[in-house]
């Protein structure tokens, strides 16, 4: 498969996972999208991976949350901290929607569900590709509600300038907090295009601007709150 | 005997004095003049008798010579003056009842009424100054006019001549202790009745205030009598002393009750038999006031007598009952006790002297006693105060007890709803996941038939799919609506038809704020679910349309698809999921409907009533 301009490049790609049966998967899953001539590095701890960001610089990387080394979300945030060109994806296996907004806030612009199936798998993949992310109701109703409680705060005057200007960066747009309203009600992407009157692509592209915007507003945050959250 | 006969000596020693007068020799000298000659004469004389004169000593108070003698007395006294150059100052120290004073025969003093109503002239000495011609070198004689009644101690007291200045001096020191001084008692007593009449006013309960405010006003009613210049508004000396009387006797009644009360006793029979004495005696006092006025020795007595045994056993109860309040009272009260026992002598003639001391120690008696009231009624506050605080704290720890009651109660009830959620999730892994789980592993075991790895993946992934399923509704928060219970089943099939590239239409219409129930919400989305998985394995459609819609008090769900159908009365073609749609239609209260024909898609349809059929 040949990228094209609207395609984000994403060889070199890291995957970060301990199970080999789920490395393979990945892998074979990714092959698809990167082409034989694409590189795929494999690490099954959170230092190999550390070590494999900064010489392989992959534009790529899919991060399992439970390694046995240390915590995805930690390296989420470490990635997103040092080298922020890459583009994370977490990874979970039944994951609970806290787990999988915290490794959001911590600054990945996805996840996979390892129980899907494998064609449930490639498009979300291909979103990500696309510049996209994939969301889904329960993960859209999170962030609503974590929303509502920032709107709330915004009513009050802002301090200074410059925390009025980070708040207005993190803030969703109205078009954006609509996308969720109908993500979180179960509507599909087409559908969601069809109401709103915009591309699927689009679709995609302001989900992961709301994923971008949720992990710069509590990035730092997050991995706190997950500490305390007792997800780390 | 022999005191009568140690007077006669007396009288027959100062008889040469009284005779010659005394002599003042100098300037700055002071006489005090105690000799003089004393003659009755009627309420009308306007000159001195001729004869009749009787040497007497003053202080002379004539009732004991003169037991019946009501009128005038005329005092005749003298002294020699050396010289006339310089005036001299005359005090004329106590009078009972009203006088005129003569000086060389001119008239130089009357009172306002020198018959009855008589003015009261006794309560303060009086100061004149002499000059020449009235004053004469040599001898100079002073007539003193008095009227009195011989039931009140009528009579002349001394009297002083000589330097102007200490003359006068000497009687304001007599107007200070025996006029100013009775004003001040007066004052306290009224401030203190008032203070304490308030006190009971806003108090009932407390009685002993009450009884201590109509003692105060009783004391000073009877006190008035040394500061009040004539008996008005009475126009009688009689009627005046009766009422005092009965005053007296009221405040020492009102006193013992005060006293009772305090000590906490409450002896109704003696406090009515007193009062009842009291009011007598003063219907008695204002109806046979004379009477009552010559025989007022007999109330003051009893009066005393009250006072006095009220005051002992007070004491008695003092010592019995150490408390500092007692104590302050019953010392407040040793004061009067040996004061007044010197004014008793004194009215009953035993000792004589021109002042009565109690007015001048009152004061400090009624200080002490309202000493004694206040620090009651702070300790009465204290308590109160400290009963609030208990009070506080029996009430902080009800509401603790209360809190920590009800906390245990929701406590238990937030575990039993914990319980029944596990109980919910048991059920649920038993009916749904567990069965299939069953079922695949007895078709795996199945000796007969070798196991199709596709179909172990196909019942896999159906119970990965239930295992969803349960996560999800069970994971929900409680108020989450049909829709978004519906939302990632939805979500999930929708990527999976879009995925192998078949259309999929969902309507969910009006069942926005509809709740099923978690049980019942379960059973909805299998069914959906297995509908879903048969149209993707076995019906080959490009369209899939789900629709779910509140129909009234129904919920419609229908399924549908344009995929190749089947025969429903053939159930070997297919089918082996029906009856487990049909279950769930019927544990949902509704019957399915299915709707297939070869070539013509399916459609399963069923309405099930909102809430459960019992």
């Amino acid at each position: 498969m040949v990228s094209t301009g609207e395609h984000i490049a994403l060889s070199p790609v890291l995957i970060v996972e301990d199970d080999e049966r789920t490395q393979a998967r990945l892998v074979h899953l990714l092959r698809e999208l990167v082409g034989t001539t694409g590189d795929i590095a494999v690490a099954d701890t959170v230092a190999d991976a550390k070590a494999l960001v900064l010489s392989l610089k992959p534009r790529f990387a899919l991060v399992d949350i439970g390694l046995p080394d240390g915590n995805g979300l930690e390296l989420i945030d470490w990635v997103e901290r040092h080298h922020p060109d890459t583009t994370t994806v977490a990874i979970s296996a039944w994951g609970h929607e806290e787990v999988v907004l915290a490794a959001l806030r911590a600054g990945a612009v996805g996840y996979l569900m390892k129980e899907r199936d494998d064609a449930e798998l490639r498009a979300a993949l291909q979103s990500i590709r696309r510049g996209g992310a994939l969301i889904d109701p329960l993960i859209a109703r999170r962030i609503l509600a974590h929303v509502t409680f920032t709107s709330k705060e915004d009513a009050a005057p802002p301090v200074s300038p410059v925390e009025s200007s980070t708040r207005s960066d993190t803030s969703l747009s109205e078009r954006e907090s609509e996308i969720l309203q109908f993500v979180a009600r179960g509507f599909s992407n087409r559908e969601i295009a069809d109401l709103a009157g915009l591309s699927r692509f689009t679709i995609e592209g302001y989900t992961k601007s709301i994923y971008r915007k949720l992990a710069v507003s509590s990035r730092t945050a997050a991995v706190f709150e997950a500490k305390a959250l007792g997800l780390l | 005997m022999r005191v009568i006969f140690a007077l006669l000596l007396a009288c027959m020693m100062l008889a040469p004095a009284v005779a010659a007068g005394q002599t003042l020799s100098t300037s700055s000298a002071t006489i005090e003049l105690r000799s003089a000659e004393a003659a009755p004469a009627d309420w009308h004389s306007e000159a001195p008798p001729v004869d009749g004169w009787t040497p007497v000593k003053l202080m002379d108070l004539w009732d004991a010579r003169w037991p019946r003698h009501d009128g005038v007395v005329w005092y005749r006294l003298h002294w020699n003056q050396a010289s006339a150059d310089q005036p001299a100052g005359l005090l004329v120290d106590y009078v009972n009842s009203a006088y005129a004073l003569y000086v060389n025969g001119s008239l130089i003093y009357s009172d306002t009424h020198l018959t009855e109503p008589l003015s009261r002239r006794w309560i303060r000495p009086q100061y004149f100054l002499l000059d020449k011609p009235l004053l004469r070198p040599g001898q100079n004689t002073l007539l003193v006019r008095v009227s009195g009644l011989a039931a009140y101690q009528p009579g002349l007291g001394t009297v002083t001549v000589g330097n102007p200045a200490s003359v006068q001096a000497q009687q304001r020191r007599g107007e200070f202790w025996r006029y100013n001084v009775q004003l001040f008692d007066q004052s306290v007593s009224l401030v203190f009745g008032g203070l304490f009449l308030i006190l009971w006013l806003l108090r009932r309960k407390d009685a002993y205030y009450g009884w201590y405010a109509l003692c105060t006003v009783f004391w000073s009613l009877y006190s008035f009598n040394f500061v009040a210049s004539s008996p008005w508004p009475f126009d009688n000396t009689d009627v005046w002393e009766a009422l005092n009387a009965a005053f007296y006797v009221i405040s020492t009644v009102t006193f013992a009750i005060f006293l009772l009360r305090y000590a906490g006793y409450q002896w109704r029979r003696t406090e009515r038999i007193m009062l009842m004495l009291c009011m007598a005696l003063f219907v008695f006092a204002l109806l046979c006031p004379q009477w009552t006025g010559r025989y007022r020795a007999v109330p003051i007595v009893f009066g005393c007598s009250t006072y006095y045994a009220s005051i002992f056993g007070f004491m008695g109860y003092a010592l019995r009952h150490p408390r500092a309040d007692y104590y302050a009272l019953a010392g407040s009260l040793l004061i009067p006790l040996v004061v007044s026992a010197h004014d008793m002598l004194l009215f009953l003639s035993v000792i004589h002297s021109d002042n009565y001391l109690l007015a001048v120690t009152s004061p400090l008696t009624i200080i002490g006693m309202g000493s004694a009231l206040a620090y009651r009624f702070a300790v009465a506050m204290r308590r109160a105060e400290n009963f609030n605080a208990e009070l506080q704290r029996e009430v902080s720890a009800a509401t603790h007890q209360l809190a920590e009651t009800l906390k245990r109660e929701h406590d238990l009830a937030l575990n039993n709803v914990r319980i029944g959620e596990r109980l919910n999730l048991v059920r649920d892994l038993h009916d749904g996941f567990g069965g299939s789980l069953l079922a695949a592993i007895s078709t795996l075991e199945d000796p007969r038939r070798r196991p199709d790895p596709a179909q172990v993946v196909t019942t896999l992934k159906e119970l990965r799919d239930d295992l969803r399923l349960i996560i999800d509704t069970t994971t929900h928060e409680r108020d989450t609506d049909l829709t978004g219970l519906i939302a990632p089943l939805r979500h999930r099939w929708s990527q999976r038809f879009e995925a192998i590239a078949i259309d999929s239409q969902w309507t969910v219409e009006g069942v926005e704020d509809l709740s099923l129930g978690d049980m019942r919400v379960l059973e909805l989305l299998r069914f959906l679910q297995e509908a879903l998985t048969n149209v993707l394995k076995h019906s080959s459609a490009s369209l899939v349309h789900v629709r779910i819609r509140r129909e009234g008090e129904r919920l419609s769900v229908d399924v549908h698809d344009d995929g190749r159908g089947f025969d429903p009365g053939n159930l070997t073609t297919r089918g082996a999921g029906l009856p487990s749609l049909r279950v769930r239609a019927g544990r949902l209260g509704a019957t399915l409907r299915i709707t297939s024909s070869p070539g013509d898609g399916t459609r399963l349809s069923f309405d099930a009533p909102l809430s459960p059929v019992a």
